[in-house]
Parts: C-alpha cells; structure tokens; sequence
C-alpha cells in the first residue's frame, strides 16, 4: 500500500515536471550528429544553438502578443533513414513539438517526411534537395533549391565555362541524393550537346573507388562529376589523381563543408561546386550571421548551417504571423512566405513546399571555397 | 586496354592484401577456438585509430616505428578482449560466444566514437606516396606498392611461425583438438592469447594501410569485416593459406565486376559467385572436411 502510494506521488511530480513547463514552444530538430556526415551534424546543431540563443535573448517568439521561449530538442539520426523515422516519431508523439526542422541528407528527409505529413506537423528539411522530399505533401517544406534545378546549373556549367564535351560521373547508388543528382546532370549535359562517357555507382561506406576511377580513366572524360557528400569526394579526387587522372572535377552542395579541405588538401585545388550561398556574396542578412557564427564557434559557416538558420527564422516567421500555436495556421502562414530576407538569399514559397531561389557556384582556391558565379 | 587491366589487378591486389590482414585473424581465431569473432572487424578499425592517434601525439614518429607499436597495442588489447570477455565463456553455448562478439564490436564503435569523434579522418601520408609510372600509362603508388609488400611479407612471417615454431605447432595442435592437447600438458590460454595477438596485431596493420590510403571511421570495421570474413570462409575458414587466397580472389571478383560488368553489380556478382563455391566445396577452398568421430 505504502509503496504504490510513493509510486503514485513519485509519478505526479513527474508528470508535472513534464506537464508544467509546457509553457514555450517546442520546435523538434532532426540532424546527423553521428553517422558519416557528422561533421554537418554540428553545423546544424551550431545554426540551430544560435538562432535559439537569440530568439530567447529577445524574449522569445511573439504569438498572439505574448512572448514564448523556445526550445529545440536536437535528436541524432545518424544519416540513417530507419533512425531518422525513429526520431521523427518521437518528437511527434513524446515530446508534442510544434513544428520539425531537419533532416538533412534527403534520404532521411524522404523517411520522415511522411510521418510529418500524417501528423500534420510542419517540417522544414534545409538541406535536402531531392524533389520527392516534397512531393505531394502539405506540410513538408524545404529552405533550398531542387536537385532539377541544380543539375542543371552544373551541367551548364560544365558545358559552359570549363568547356566539357565529355563527362563521366561517379556517384553513391544507395543514396536519394546522390542518384538523383547524377541522372539529373546526364540528362542535361547531353541535352547541352555534351557526351557521358562513363557513369559509374558506388555504396555508402565504400572507401576505394580505385576499380570505377580505373575504368572511367579509360574512357579519358574532361571532367568528372562527383555528386557525393563531402566525407567521399576528398578520397575520391584524391585517388583519381593517384591514379594519374588529369581530368577537372566537379560536384554539387554535398561538397560544403571545411571537412573537404581538411581531408583533401591541395588535391581539392581548382575544383568546381554549386551551393547555396557564398560567404562572399554581398548581404547584411548573410555578414551578420557569418560574423556571429565565427564568433560563438570559430569556424566557418557552410551552406547546411546557412539553411538551417533560415529554415528556424522561416518557422519563426510563420508562427508570429499565424498568431497562434495551431500546426494548420504555421503550415498555411509557411506557404504563403513571401520575400523572406534569408542569409541564404531571398525566400518565397509559390504554391509548394520548395523555394524560388538561385544557386551559385563556388572554387576551391589556396584552401577555401571562393564565389566564381551566380546561376538563376 | 590492356593497361586498363594491369591496373585493375593491381587495384585488386592492394584490396586483397588489406581484406588478408583481416581474413587471417578470423581464420586464426577460428581455427583455435571455433569462435567466429565478429568484433574482428572492429579491432581492424582500432588498429587503424591507434595508428591516426600515435601520430597525433608523437609528431614526426617515423612510419617504421609507429606501425609496430600500433602493432603492440592493438595486440595486447586483442588479448585484453579475449581475457574479459570471451575467456569465461569459452565452453558455454556457441551462441553466447557469438552474441558476446558482437557486442565487444559495438562496444569498440561507440567507444572509438566518444573518444575521436565520429568524422572520418586519414592517417597523415607517411609511408612514401610518389606516382610511378609503369608502361603504356599504368600507374601505381609507391604506398600501394609499400602495402602490397608489407602485408605479403606479414603473410610470409605468420606462415613461418605457425608451421616452424614451437608455438605454432602447439597452436595448430590446439586447432586440431584441444582437449588432448590440454592432457599433454601444453597452456591453453598461453596459446588462445597468442592467437588473438597475432591476429589483433595483423589486423592493426591491415587498419594503419587502410587508414592511409583512404580513411578510417569508427563504423569501418563492420563492410570490411564481413568481406574479410567471407573471404575467410570461402578459403576454408580455420586455413591460413586459405584465408590469403579467398581474400585476394574475393577482390579480384570485385574489381574485375566493376571493370568489365557494372559497379552496380560488384556485391550482387562478388557474393552470388561466392555462394556457387560454397555450394560446390563447402568447406572452402582449402578447408577440409572435419573427421566424424564414431
């Protein structure tokens, strides 16, 4: 008897622990803090401390006249589809969050994404470019440009200013990403006049592409596409070069992070990339966040960071302008952003769930990611 | 066309040599203890961190000094797991063994994880990497070549020890039957230890090779260990000789898929060959049937 009643008191302060400090808003993150892409775990988990930190020293978010604080709850989904459901699940129904930002990488956008739609709790994937993330679905937004739209830019780039007729691609097959990218960018380097001579597959986790590099080096194409994340490219350009490969290279926004100079070296010299900002381009919105992201963690800021700030003031945003906690009135107020002044660039949302917004491309020189032109 | 292909063996030489490191720990281990121990993997992997943090702490540590001493460490800790987790459960159920292992591999991933962190890193270029060029444009690295020689003669070494020393003798007499040869008095755990040194110490080597030559990560034990443990299996696991060959064969398959079929197919064609092996020599290539005692 004693016992059960301990039980039950020990139970009521705990659901009062929970239950009482409701007050707020909660706003779920689902991120790569672990896994091959951590690096850009922390970037995202920096942008999103950030953005926290200076909505609260503001006093919080205002709904309906009244200031919130806000609280992000930071789960780690390892860049694993299955673990990224996992945790979608569990801001959803556990922790009752208000609306979701993340994931990153497509792949785990593409399996939480229907777990948001379903619960009709607005998501926000900053990163994840692969248009099926947001395909047909109400509630599921993204803070960047569609892989169409990037393929295309490369490929035009590869035509246009490196002067490619020939090109071969190596890209991860198990990856949403990565694949979608590279039958994007065949499509419209052939359709530019340029031939594909080599398009070559591997699987997440591979470390030596010393048998793909071979045979593509046997096709001789003037430039390799790499449509991969940052922790591959540096080994592949690396190996390539071993093996006597003297083609140029180019990728796509899996590239931004400092992880590729790092692990690369000068290997990585006089490359190409398309991304979503440059730190260089002209913008208070950007130079204010770049200033204080180098601040508070003395580091450069990549595009994943970049998008990620923007998809929490995207949010924000839409909270304060709906005036009211109800997940209908923030998805609707989302949809009808127009003009947000980002530090990625201006973001509208037109009837979809993905932006209007341009991409630039980015060279690496002497070790840093350099602007080299702007595509609309 | 031809060159093309010289530089695919090649390619699948220095793949088969890192996958041998690994195959001839599970054989060895195997072979003495009828453990499959699929924390083997992982220890490749911390012989490769060992290696990344030796160099990070002693800077300028020669090449030829560091890789021993990873060798050591990663041996004495290939022991330290034996002792602590294995050694209580040696007569107890296969199963507990096998579930054992694999929880010492996720316990060495996550701890590698906390302490160096998740990214992938490389091990500094020690070993000397200028690009030689043979004839008709094949090219190969002096480090590739490095790797293809060290692990050959590591390979050498392990075969002169198990087949002409005193130790070896007892430890293939230990494979062969283990409760006679406790009743001749020989020390069982000296040499079960002795097994998971040796293999310990030839997978930190395949690790510190694999490290630089492409990168290592806390999660890179597990692909690689499950190939090496095929490659075993296809050998005749428990053969030393074995094990060399079904991992140089298993890369071969490999490579040559990607080079004349399509990287698409590489693990689908690599396995399903394998699979057609076991199914006409089930013991592996060199494995022999093992005596029914009536």
């Amino acid at each position: 008897m004693k016992k059960s009643v301990w039980l039950l008191s020990a139970l009521s302060v705990l659901v009062c622990l929970t239950g009482c400090q409701d007050k707020g808003v909660k706003i779920g993150v689902s991120a790569p803090i672990s896994g091959d892409i951590a690096a850009l775990g922390q970037s995202t988990k920096n942008a999103v401390l950030l953005a926290q930190e200076e909505i609260n020293a503001k006093g919080g978010i205002t709904i309906g006249g009244t200031k919130q604080k806000v609280t992000f709850i930071i789960e780690d989904d390892e860049n694993k589809p299955e673990a990224a459901a996992t945790v979608f699940q569990k801001l959803i129904n556990q922790d009752k969050v208000a609306a979701i930002i993340g994931s990153q990488s497509s792949k785990c956008s593409n399996a939480g994404a229907p777990i948001a739609e379903a619960a009709g709790i607005p998501q926000i994937s900053p990163w994840s470019t692969n248009p099926n993330v947001t395909k047909d679905k109400r509630f599921v937004f993204r803070a960047c440009f569609i892989d169409p739209f990037q393929g295309k830019a490369v490929a035009g780039f590869a035509r246009g200013k490196m002067k490619a007729g020939t090109a071969a691609v190596l890209y991860d097959v198990a990856s949403d990403y990565n694949k979608g990218i590279a039958e994007v960018f065949r499509n419209e380097f052939t359709k530019a006049g340029g031939k594909i001579v080599g398009f070559e597959t591997y699987n997440t986790n591979d470390k030596d592409f010393s048998a793909q590099l071979s045979k593509i080096k046997g096709a001789a194409p003037d430039v390799l596409f790499l449509p991969n994340y940052f922790n591959d490219v540096p080994l592949q350009v690396q190996q390539a070069r071993k093996l006597g490969m003297t083609c140029k290279f180019i990728g796509s926004d899996g590239w931004d992070n400092q992880e590729l100079i790092k692990m690369g070296g000068k290997d990585m010299e006089g490359t190409y990339f398309s991304n979503h900002y440059s730190p260089d381009v002209d913008r208070p919105a950007s130079k204010k966040f770049i200033a204080s992201y180098a601040k508070k963690y003395n580091t450069q800021v990549d595009a994943a960071a970049a998008l990620t700030y923007d998809s929490v003031y995207l949010l924000v945003n839409a909270m304060e302008k709906a005036g009211k906690l109800d997940s209908k009135a923030i998805r609707d107020a989302l949809a009808g952003t127009k003009n947000f002044d980002g530090v990625t660039g201006v973001i509208t949302y037109n009837g979809s769930g993905d932006p209007i917004k341009g991409a630039v491309m980015i060279r690496v020189e002497n070790g840093k990611f350099v602007f080299d032109s702007a595509v609309n | 066309m031809l060159a093309t292909a010289i530089q695919q063996l090649l390619n699948a030489a220095q793949l088969g040599a890192v996958y041998a490191l690994i195959a001839l720990g599970y054989t060895m281990v195997y072979g003495t203890i009828r453990l499959i121990n699929f924390a083997h993997g992982d220890i490749f992997m911390l012989g490769g961190f060992i290696g990344f943090l030796l160099v990070a702490i002693i800077p300028g540590l020669p090449v030829a000094a560091m890789i021993p001493l990873a060798m050591l460490l990663t041996a004495m800790i290939g022991v330290l797991i034996e002792r602590v987790a294995y050694r209580k459960l040696r007569n107890a159920q296969r199963m507990s063994l096998v579930i054992t292992a694999l929880g010492v591999g996720i316990f060495l991933e996550n701890l590698v994880r906390i302490l160096v962190g998740p990214q992938a890193r490389q091990i500094p270029a020690q070993l000397p990497n200028k690009v030689l060029r043979l004839a008709n444009g094949v090219v190969i690295t002096e480090d590739k070549l490095l790797v293809i020689l060290i692990s050959l003669s590591l390979m050498v070494i392990l075969w002169i020890f198990v087949n002409k020393t005193l130790l070896g003798t007892a430890m293939r007499a230990v494979a062969d039957n283990r409760d006679a040869v406790q009743l001749m008095g020989v020390n069982l755990n000296l040499i079960i230890a002795t097994t998971f040194a040796v293999g310990s110490a030839l997978a930190a080597a395949g690790g510190i090779f694999f490290g630089q030559a492409y990168s290592i990560d806390p999660y890179m034990g597990i692909d690689l260990g499950w190939k090496a443990f095929i490659a075993a299996v296809i050998g005749g696991i428990g053969s030393i000789e074995g094990a060399v060959i079904g991992s140089f064969l298993l890369a071969g398959v490999e490579v040559l898929t990607v080079a004349y079929l399509s990287s698409n197919l590489k693990n689908g064609i690599a396995f399903g060959l394998l699979i057609i092996l076991l199914l006409i020599r089930p013991n592996g290539i060199m494995g022999r049937a093992a005596l029914k005692k009536v």
